[in-house]
């Protein structure tokens, strides 16, 4: 029985060509756009969290100012703040790093890029322990190293000066001479990938900053509860800074903590650009409806011979709603592998132009939830048709011209 | 024949239809509602800036350390640094009527036992600044007085720090503490509206220096064109001077110089793009609807067809066919543009009135321009849609379209 509705469906569907087509295009280019968007956003979503796990699950970190590092504003984290937090229970080490944006120059050309400090005790391990920070060549900087610097990966790749910067070579920070001895493996974004590190203490002498920290990062004791840590960090900062509770001029995150912020920000600019590429589905839709009241219309004295001998309104309305449904599942089908295709391109086009964090990600509830939402829409749009269809008269639908 | 009589018969046609062509016509009408609300609203924005931008005044140059994406604020965060001398020096420049470089740290602020981080702005206080500041729309005093020259350990508040930020409001008279001095306010500045302007804390340049230990550093030159002199060219001759006077190279220069128009050009360069990608993802469901015009157009052909025979066997040319279809189809896309277009500047209407209920200053802007754009766009989707299947009709052999089921 069920195949004999598929092969009235297909007739009808094969007999209409063209239109057939056209009415499909309508589903497949809204289910290509979603999908496309959703895997890119999803793979996105899921290098961010990446990034934010390399910092281990047990890393807080400290800022001057508002959450999600405010530019500017916030008060100066100097030695003293540190002091009280490698004190609080719980924290095990403590890394305060000092960056500011300066020009390097290399071979007669200059950029301007990020310059960061970075300690050289233990507590440098914190750094060094994350996945994506490992040195690709040469060794990391050491206390007594004067005037060494490490570079980011893209400066070693020569993709941001004409030549590759190497191991020995000289580059010049604020009208000094500094000495190459390593460069740091793929971080996956060209701002990050093309900073310069140095020590801590030499970074104080290049910017005159004798005091002040920009970035405290702690790693807790195993153990301990990082959000339990933060929140008494926090405490203790503001009882050693004299202020109210709310009235902090510096923020304490965990990184689980900064991962759910920037995943929320994320998922509410997601939802809108998915929302409006929705809008097309929709009109995909109509078109379905509308492609079905004709489909009815010309096969009225079909359905009046088919109800002439015996054929129920449950019958009828089946068969239209599975031509309907059909319409709208090869679209969705169609559809999916096109996004699929889309956003592949887009994939490799950005890690051609070196943001390789922009990854698409295809969880198997994209395709199969696309899927069935394209057959519900189908679905969807063939109910109003199908039972005009079902509720026809036989003998007028077979007196119909 | 006429071309009322075309619209006649195009009408009749797509009133047979009736259900089906309101289906197609909806199709069109959500894809444009779509793209004029974004557009509009997008609009709208640009010209709150453009305001704002007239309240710093044409004639301005900003001249920071580092980069572009760094404000007065930022500055505490580039290496490069601006000295007081700079300033003297751009102040001597042909065509510069005045240049005033303002010291900017934040620091803990106390008002009636509470704490706060705030931005603090050193500003010199000469009769000739002070002349200058009163020019700018952000810095009108709406309480109390600017600064004279002789004034020390007084302040002047923005808006949100007078009323909004402090548990108590701060008014004219009361003591503030910065750091470990007292200041008496003097002033409250009027709401600028830009959230920065509102957030600072005016003092005098010299007690600021002391305060900050800051003996020469500026964190941003903000500079006024003579009037008669054209400000671009003020600005380039302000970069090259700069340049040779602080002896770096072109293209290696650790300090930028933007006129207000540009530094407001940028802002408005970046909010386009994210219009265009919305607007552009919205224009998609524009494309799908053009989809259902063709097939549309094709059903329309297809059940015409007797009737196109009989029209060719009386005489009718091909062209007469086609532009019969053309113009079903053009039809279809403008009545669904017209209506597309009203439901689009409701929908931004409400996103308006919602919007300022919640205290944003969001508002629409709509042109001429909007109107015809997206009628003249709604009508080219139909035509380009209907042309395939027009011409289909209009190559119809006439026996064959008579003879047809």
């Amino acid at each position: 029985m069920i195949q004999d509705y598929m092969k009235i469906v297909f007739r009808s569907l094969v007999e209409r060509g063209i239109r057939t087509w056209l009415t499909m295009i309508g589903i497949f280019i809204g289910i290509a756009a979603v999908v496309s968007l959703v895997s890119l956003g999803q793979g996105l979503q899921e290098s961010i969290s990446e990034q934010f796990e390399m910092m281990g699950v047990n890393a807080v970190l400290v800022t001057p100012g508002g959450p999600l590092f405010g530019i500017g504003g916030g008060a100066e984290l100097t030695d003293d703040d540190l002091k009280v937090i490698e004190k609080v229970r719980g924290v095990q080490d403590v890394a305060g790093m000092l960056f500011k944006y300066s020009q390097v120059k290399f071979k007669d050309e200059i950029i301007t890029t990020a310059v960061i400090g970075l300690p050289t005790d233990e507590s440098a391990d914190i750094l060094l322990s994350m996945q994506n920070f490992q040195i690709a060549q040469g060794r990391f900087i050491k206390k007594k190293d004067k005037a060494k610097v490490v570079v980011g990966y893209l400066l070693a790749q020569g993709d941001v000066f004409d030549k590759p910067v190497e191991l020995r070579d000289k580059i010049e920070i604020e009208g000094e001479d500094y000495t190459v001895i390593g460069s740091i493996v793929e971080i996956g974004n060209p701002a990050d990938d093309s900073q310069v590190y140095v020590s801590i203490e030499q970074a104080r002498i290049i910017f005159n900053e004798p005091k002040k920290y920009d970035i405290f990062w702690v790693r807790t004791l195993p153990g301990f509860d990082t959000a339990t840590v933060a929140e008494r960090i926090k405490k203790d900062l503001r009882t050693s800074r004299d202020l109210e509770e709310g009235d902090e001029d510096f923020s304490v995150e965990t990184s689980e903590g900064l991962r759910e912020a920037y995943v929320s920000v994320f998922a509410v600019v997601s939802a809108v650009v998915i929302g409006l590429a929705a809008i097309s589905l929709f009109v995909g839709g109509i078109g379905i409806m509308n492609t079905m009241y004709t489909s009815v219309l010309e096969r009225t004295p079909e359905v009046g011979v088919m109800k002439a001998i015996g054929a129920k309104n449950s019958h009828i309305l089946s068969l239209f709603l599975l031509e309907s449904g059909f319409l709208g599942a090869v679209g969705g089908a169609v559809g999916i592998i096109v996004g699929i295709a889309l956003s592949n391109l887009i994939t490799y086009g950005a890690a051609a132009a070196g943001w390789t964090f922009i990854k698409a990600s295809f969880p198997w509830y994209l395709i199969v939830g696309s899927f069935a939402f394209s057959f519900i829409v189908g679905s969807i749009a063939g109910t109003l048709p199908a039972m005009q269809a079902a509720k026809l008269k036989p003998v007028e639908a077979l007196r119909y011209e | 024949m006429a071309l009322q009589k075309y619209f006649e018969i195009a009408i009749k046609s797509l009133t047979e239809r009736g259900l089906r062509s309101w289906l197609t016509i909806i199709g069109i009408i959500i894809g444009v509602a779509a793209i004029v609300s974004l557009i509009s609203i997008g609009q709208g924005m640009q010209e709150v800036i453009d305001e704002q931008f007239k309240k710093v005044g044409a004639n301005r140059i900003i001249i920071s350390p580092g980069g572009i994406f760094f404000g007065p604020l930022g500055s505490e965060l580039v290496s490069a640094q601006l000295t007081k001398d700079d300033a003297d020096f751009i102040k001597k420049i042909r065509g510069v009527e005045a240049a005033i470089g303002v010291v900017t740290k934040t620091i803990q602020v106390r008002f009636d036992d509470e704490t706060k981080t705030l931005s603090i702005f050193g500003v010199p206080t000469d009769s000739e600044a002070i002349a200058q500041i009163k020019t700018i729309g952000f810095f009108e005093i709406e309480k109390g007085r600017e600064f004279t020259q002789s004034d020390r350990y007084v302040a002047i508040l923005g808006n949100i720090i007078a009323y909004d930020t402090f548990e108590k409001n701060i008014t004219t008279g009361k003591k503030i503490r910065i750091e470990d001095e007292t200041f008496t306010v003097v002033g409250i500045q009027k709401r600028a509206g830009t959230g920065i302007h509102d957030m600072i804390i005016r003092i005098p340049e010299d007690v600021a220096r002391a305060l900050f230990d800051e003996p020469e550093m500026v964190s941003t030159i903000f500079a006024t064109a003579k009037e008669g002199f054209d400000v671009g060219e003020v600005a380039e001759d302000i970069k090259v001077k700069l340049r040779k006077k602080r002896d770096v190279k072109e293209g290696e220069e650790d300090f930028t110089v933007q006129t207000a128009e540009q530094s407001i050009e940028s802002f408005k360069t970046i909010l386009g793009v994210v219009q265009t990608v919305l607007a552009g993802i919205a224009a998609i469901s524009l494309l799908v609807g053009g989809v259902g015009i063709m097939t549309t157009m094709y059903t329309s052909v297809i059940e015409r067809t007797n009737e196109i025979g009989l029209m060719k066997a009386v005489g009718a040319k091909n062209s007469n066919i086609l532009l019969l279809f053309l113009i079903e189809s053009g039809l279809i896309g403008i009545v669904g543009g017209g209506l597309g277009l009203l439901i689009g500047f409701g929908m931004a209407k409400i996103a308006e009135i919602i919007a300022q209920a919640f205290g944003v200053g969001l508002r629409i802007s709509t042109n001429i321009w909007i109107i015809l754009g997206a009628l003249l766009f709604a009508f080219i989707v139909g035509s380009v849609s209907g042309f395939v299947p027009a011409r289909t009709a209009s190559k119809m052999k006439p026996v064959d379209a008579l003879r047809a089921k």
